[in-house]
């Protein structure tokens, strides 16, 4: 989970209150935000695009710029030193990006402390620019076929907001957007906007130049192709996935047919948002309109949130199918029965109290008749269900408050009989003196053929994506285990005997899944004068607790090379084969430098009759 | 009461009760025919009984020194020369004198000294010439000869039964002086026992004697003859042999409380496979497709088998369409295309939910109670906090009337019987439970509050697709943090690559 770093002193001047300390960890995590703890960051400017990047060591700039990418320990001239500030770190609840900035976590927290109730009023007006939306976004050529746009005005960013907006817009990117797949945000500085009739459409990969985001307006080179933004911009070698296959890219111009951004990779340099700037413009693209709605009302909000006096207006977005107005921050309209919310947390509250609770959450919330009358808040962007609701009542109401109630469920429970089975083996194999191990289910093809000379009867689960060569498949056999404890235990006394009784798995075609577990065990019996007749009285003990008629067991010979010649058994029952046993052959041993005989065994135990 | 004894016991007590007094040690041995060794451990343990009295006494005893016992015949060298002189008139040469006394030249050098003091003989030049005490015949012996032909004659001697002979000891230890090691002088301690009353009391009962073994035997048994024998006590606080037994592996320990402490509750024991289908194991539990947890990164992907099979049509289209537009449950969904592709593809299961999940499916009819312990895997790099693969135990209570304050009461259960004093709750998120709460338990040693698990109300869009139309409680925890913490592992790699000693090591009452 990314940490996210709140400045204190950004969050509480829009708490308006300043909490001693400990409180407000304390108020957090009864909220359900979880703080990892304090750290002082170092903030620096970056002199390509201007954008502040903080650096968890104070003295030393970032590796890379958030702003264009650019690595400012390298940058001339050199980023700027903004000095330090105090953040508090959090996790990132993906699901609650409204909290990702200080704004938006002060506006949470002001209700949640009892400061204010129900939702803040924002002023969005009915403003006269649009987007053209060209309908060949929607594919075949490239698929981001949805955007949405607003402008805010009278807006007042200090560096501090300039660098948690950015902050935000980069958060918003992971949580909503699925690293900009689903929601890709662009802030524009309105004054190098021409309007009012915008253009969202496909353009050729080679088709258009601009200078992207950190790059030099001056250098006539800085001028790309967004092919060549793919190939050679940080971002854009980032973000390329998000556009493999494409055979155009989109592109937002302003009325002049000036470039304002390839979505979702990067903007443009000359519409680039300064402390200068008072009015932006918002753009959010995607694949549908419930993520980049829920990105763009989380900035919109976050903007009118931090500047007092600051107001919306919406944009027309033209559609072949039809338009749309944006930003809707319209609340979402659910209604909840208090009866019900009551029965599933487990507190007996009325629609009034349900509704106060909700209220503590700055939804807006009236009792009625039979149910409450929610009016969720354009910010939130995981209410999917009525029962969302419920958890927020819980929350407000305070999960340490929440009263005892015993479980009255009556039922009879009963162990897996596999369990049963795996316990009556490690009974008989610890009753022999013998220590438990356990060892990973996780394995490779090198550790348990090529080292051990079983033979590889290709039945095993084999991994996709491993993580090491270590570990490549599933195990088919303890013993590659047991070799390895002993190897592990060169220096303790011997004899040394020890066992372990687990899952090894198969491939098989008639399984749901493919393959299917069995529960075996295994053993190792290692020391001087250790030989076959150990492992053959310790396998017949185990057999007979497994309650196996010994007139059923056979012994044959088998010739593997992890076993000496003529050393070496297969243990049938009724026929049926069972398990192994045999004298470690002394070139196996030499691999895990063992110098004391080994003799081992392994029992399929399910395969056992009447188990 | 005749009271029993040892037979050296008894010996001792015998030899003292037919006496007045105190005897010696050595005595009491001459008298019963023992050696002394053995009366003297008589001696001690009658001691420790308070029946005898033990003196110690220590008196000096002279023996002859190892010069001492090189003088010839028994005669100080003095004497032996200043005879020959006179023999030879009263005067000699020094060098003639070895071949006239049959001494050695060094003996004859050392004696001129004694020769000397005694009157008997001085040297001028090389000459030696007799001295009074010899011009009418052999002197006397005098009182350190006399002392030293009585110790060769009668060996070691105690200096007052010297005295008592009439041996003038102090006289003759003057006149040895200083000329060492003719007699040797050491003390000897004697330990003088006698009776005590409670002993005088014990013996006018009657003193019987048994024989004492050591160890008992087949023969011992089936003669009967134990019965007639002492077995000899042994010194019970010496330590004895290690033993290292076979036993349980101390993870297995907690997985089996963990399993008990389910089972005391009345919930029923299931499983899933460890090879499991991305629909049980994300889709079923309304985890969108493009959640990061899906991600190659973080999710091992199974190559061999390549698919595996979805269940029942009608539940796959519920579930995807769940996933998409919430489908029936009255939720918004994920907004997101659903790809039944991706629901087929094979993962080595990440949570042991996917065993509650299958639970609910196979029969979401309440009231049920279900949980399921095993390992897991995630896409980790092994260090000293990760390992690929690590187990959980996993829970859920199918109730209509199972409510989130009662999962709360339900968790702390099951915390304060693994042995959690100090629960807290907080608000937590998970993309299948709603509401949701994360466990943290108070840990002393760290003074803070640690994260244990996650638990939740499982939501409408997991429930219902699924059939099931009552509240679903469910939770996870991760068990080998809960070893770790029970054992004070620094490295969890410990419990999977184990050394003996460890195994050996810790306690089985410690789980």
């Amino acid at each position: 989970m990314p940490i996210l770093g709140i400045a204190l002193d950004e969050l509480y001047q829009y708490l308006g209150e300043t909490l001693p300390p400990g409180r407000l960890e304390d108020e957090l995590h009864r909220f359900g935000s979880s703080v990892e703890g304090w750290a002082e960051l170092g903030r620096w400017r970056c002199p390509r695009c201007g954008a502040v990047t903080e650096s968890a060591e104070p003295g030393t700039p970032p590796v890379a710029c958030d702003g264009c990418g650019a690595d400012l320990r390298e940058v001339d001239p050199p980023a700027e030193d903004l000095g330090t500030v105090r953040v508090l770190r959090m996790e990132l609840l993906a699901v609650r990006p409204d909290l990702f900035d200080p704004p938006g976590l002060a506006r949470a927290l002001r209700g949640f402390l009892g400061m204010e109730e129900g939702a803040p009023e924002y002023v969005v007006e009915k403003g006269d620019w649009s987007v053209e939306v060209d309908p060949a976004l929607a594919g075949p050529d490239v698929v981001r076929p949805r955007i949405v746009a607003a402008t805010v005005h009278d807006v007042d960013l200090d560096e501090a907001r300039l660098r948690s907006l950015m902050k935000l817009q980069e958060n918003v990117h992971w949580a909503l957007g699925r690293d900009r797949k689903l929601a890709s945000i662009g802030v524009y500085d309105l004054r190098h906007v021409s309007g009012p009739n915008l253009r969202y459409r496909a353009v050729p990969m080679d088709g258009v130049r601009f200078v992207p985001l950190g790059f030099d307006p001056d250098d006539p080179e800085a001028a790309l192709t967004p092919a060549e933004i793919l190939e050679r911009h940080p971002k854009g070698r980032a973000f390329a996935r998000l556009l493999a296959g494409a055979r155009r890219a989109p592109l937002l111009e302003d009325a002049d047919g000036g470039v304002l951004s390839m979505p979702p990779i990067i903007n443009s340099e000359n519409t680039r948002v300064t402390t200068k700037t008072r009015e932006v413009l918002i753009d959010v693209t995607g694949l549908e309109d419930r993520h980049i709605e829920k990105a763009l009302n989380i900035v919109v909000t976050s903007l009118l949130e931090s500047s007092p006096g600051a107001y919306a207006r919406t944009l027309e977005i033209r559609y072949e199918s039809g338009i749309r107005r944006t930003p809707d921050l319209a609340p979402q309209e659910v209604h909840l029965c208090p009866v019900e919310t009551s029965r599933l947390i487990g507190v007996d509250w009325s629609g009034e109290e349900v509704a106060a609770l909700l209220r503590r959450m700055r939804h807006d919330a009236e009792a009625r008749e039979d149910h409450v009358r929610v009016l969720v808040p354009a910010w939130r962007a995981d209410i999917l269900h009525p029962r969302d609701l419920m958890e927020d009542v819980a929350i407000a109401h305070g999960y340490d408050r929440m009263p005892a109630v015993a479980l009255e469920t009556a039922t009879y429970g009963g162990p897996l009989p596999r369990e049963g089975l795996a316990a009556a083996a490690r009974a008989a194999l610890a009753g022999q003196g013998m220590l438990e191990v356990m060892t990973l289910a996780l394995t490779s093809e090198e550790a348990t053929y090529a080292k051990t000379g079983i033979p590889d009867r290709d039945r095993h689960v084999r991994l996709e994506n491993p993580i090491s060569v270590e570990q490549t498949m599933l195990r088919v056999s303890l013993v590659p285990g047991l070799m390895e404890t002993l190897a592990l235990n060169l220096g303790h006394p011997y004899p040394q005997r020890i066992f372990e009784v687990g899952m090894v798995t198969f491939v098989d075609e008639a399984a749901e899944t493919g393959a299917r577990e069995h529960l075996v065990a295994g053993f190792a019996l290692a020391g001087d004068g250790t030989g076959y007749a150990d492992a053959r009285a310790a396998l017949d003990a185990l057999l007979h607790e497994m309650g196996t008629d010994p007139a059923a067991v056979e012994y044959a010979p088998v010739e593997i090379p992890l076993f000496l010649p003529g050393r070496g058994a297969e243990v049938r029952v009724g026929g049926k084969a069972v398990g192994i046993l045999g004298e470690v052959h002394p070139e196996v041993l030499e691999r895990y430098r063992v110098i004391h005989p080994v003799a081992v065994a392994e029992l399929f135990l399910e395969e056992l009759p009447g188990c | 009461m005749t009271e029993t004894f040892r037979p050296q016991e008894a010996a001792v007590l015998r030899a003292l009760a037919a006496r007045e007094g105190a005897a010696a040690v050595e005595e009491i041995a001459r008298e019963a025919g023992l050696d002394q060794s053995p009366v003297a451990a008589a001696v001690v343990r009658l001691a420790e009984l308070g029946l005898v009295e033990v003196e110690e006494e220590s008196r000096e005893e002279l023996r002859l020194g190892s010069r001492g016992k090189g003088f010839p015949g028994g005669e100080f060298p003095e004497r032996v020369v200043a005879r020959a002189l006179r023999e030879l008139g009263g005067r000699a040469e020094l060098p003639d004198l070895p071949g006239k006394t049959g001494l050695e030249m060094k003996q004859v050098g050392e004696s001129l000294r004694w020769l000397a003091s005694r009157g008997w003989a001085k040297k001028e030049g090389k000459t030696l010439v007799l001295g009074d005490p010899w011009k009418d015949g052999e002197p006397d012996l005098q009182a350190d000869e006399r002392l030293v032909s009585r110790l060769r004659d009668g060996g070691p001697a105690l200096r007052e039964d010297l005295a008592a002979e009439g041996l003038p000891v102090d006289e003759a230890l003057a006149l040895l002086g200083k000329r060492s090691g003719v007699i040797e002088t050491r003390t000897r301690r004697r330990r003088f026992v006698s009776l005590t009353d409670a002993g005088r009391q014990r013996v006018a009962g009657g003193v019987e004697a048994r024989e004492e073994v050591t160890e008992l035997t087949t023969d011992l048994l089936v003669s009967g003859r134990w019965r007639e024998v002492d077995f000899r006590p042994y010194d019970v606080t010496l330590a004895g042999p290690r033993v290292s037994l076979g036993k349980e592996h101390p993870f297995r320990r907690i997985l089996e409380k963990t399993r008990r402490v389910f089972l005391e509750m009345g919930f029923e024991e299931v499983e899933s496979p460890y090879v499991e289908s991305a629909f049980w194991d994300f889709d079923a539990l309304f985890q969108p497709q493009d959640h990061p947890a899906r991600d190659m990164q973080d999710t091992f992907y199974v190559a061999r088998p390549a698919r595996a099979k979805l269940p029942a049509e009608e539940l796959v289209e519920r579930v995807g369409r769940t996933h998409e537009d919430g489908g029936d449950t009255g939720s918004l969904g994920w907004r997101t295309r659903w790809d039944r592709e991706l629901a087929g593809r094979p993962v080595l299961r990440t949570h042991t939910t996917a065993a509650s999940i299958r639970a609910l499916a196979a029969d979401p009819n309440p009231p049920r109670k279900v949980f399921c312990v095993g390992p897991v895997f995630r896409r980790e790099t092994i260090d000293y906090k990760h390992l690929p693969v690590f187990h959980q135990v996993d829970g859920i209570v199918i109730d209509e009337h199972a409510s989130f304050a009662g999962l709360l009461s339900l968790l702390g259960t099951f915390y304060r019987k693994m042995g959690f004093e100090r629960i807290q709750f907080r608000p937590a998120f998970f993309p299948y439970t709603e509401p949701s709460v994360e466990v943290f338990v108070w840990m002393e040693s760290r003074s803070d509050w640690v994260e244990m698990g996650g638990a939740g109300v499982f939501r409408p869009e997991v429930t219902e697709p699924l059939g099931c139309r009552v509240p679903v409680l469910a939770w996870g925890l991760g068990l080998e943090r809960l070893a770790m913490f029970r054992y004070e592992l620094s490295d969890i790699r410990e419990i999977y690559l184990a050394h003996l000693r460890w195994l050996e090591e810790v306690p089985l009452c410690r789980s």
